[in-house]
């Protein structure tokens, strides 16, 4: 049976290089390998890889001290995403979002529900999964 | 991520790649990815060992594609059904490069 403690939370910090989507890449797997199934820790997995190369590639200028924060939360059955940057304003949940668009269309397709907020000169992006009716047995 | 190259009968080349085919694999791949696409004409790329896949990854074997079509040859991908072929199926591939789930299909459409 995966693990069944309710509320647990990861938060991840990363500097704008492309060398820093393998850290968040190990760092998704450690957190979701007992809390999740297979099929969510791929789409958490996906999502955040599109989201956070995006803003290392689009994000800033070149000399910008651009910040990422990354946190995983599992709330009950469910898994919830949280990147936020200081970099320009990048909106994947608008329709006309053209950067990347091959990356923002897996988002929405994986992801089970997005929302994206500009505040105080941050990008705040949230995902959310959902794990599927019957979780496979261990 | 590995890429490895296989001479099969019927002058296939098979490609396989193993691993994670996100934007750190897809970096090491792509340069001699598209050196085979150059010089090979019928090419399956067989994804059967790769664990993931993310937009950066479908770019390369995009390109390849093209580079292979440009110079009248054939690229198929050989995957299994799993959650890399969801993967591309999402990403609208299936309609622009063809998708097998076994080897002897891939190798039939090449040999077609």
């Amino acid at each position: 049976m995966i693990a069944m403690a309710n509320n647990e939370a990861s938060r991840l910090v990363l500097r704008k290089d492309v060398a820093e989507l393998k850290r968040l890449a190990g760092w998704i797997e450690g957190f979701t390998r007992k809390r999740t199934s297979p099929d969510v820790s791929f789409a958490v997995q996906l999502c955040l890889e599109e989201a956070v190369a995006n803003i290392i590639m689009y994000g800033g200028a070149r000399d910008d001290p651009l910040e990422i924060a990354v946190e995983l939360e599992r709330n009950g059955g469910n898994l919830v995403a949280r990147i936020e940057d200081n970099g320009r304003q990048l909106d994947p949940t608008l329709e006309e979002a053209k950067v990347g668009d091959v990356g923002i269309h897996l988002m929405r397709s994986f992801a089970s529900g997005m929302d994206y907020e500009r505040r105080d000169g941050r990008n705040r992006l949230t995902l959310r999964f959902l794990e599927p009716a019957v979780p496979p047995a261990e | 991520m590995d890429i490895s190259v296989d001479d099969l009968a019927g002058g296939i080349t098979k490609v396989a790649l193993r691993g994670r085919f996100d934007t750190t694999g897809a970096v090491v791949v792509e340069l001699p990815f598209n050196k085979i696409a150059t010089e090979k004409q019928k090419i399956m790329v067989d994804l059967s060992a790769v664990n993931f896949l993310a937009s950066y990854g479908i770019r390369v074997l995009l390109v390849g594609a093209k580079i292979v079509k440009n110079n009248g040859g054939n690229l198929v991908i050989l995957c299994p059904d799993n959650n890399v072929a969801k993967v591309l199926k999402t990403a609208g591939m299936d309609a622009l490069i063809p998708i097998h789930q076994s080897e002897a299909a891939a190798t039939a459409a090449l040999a077609s």
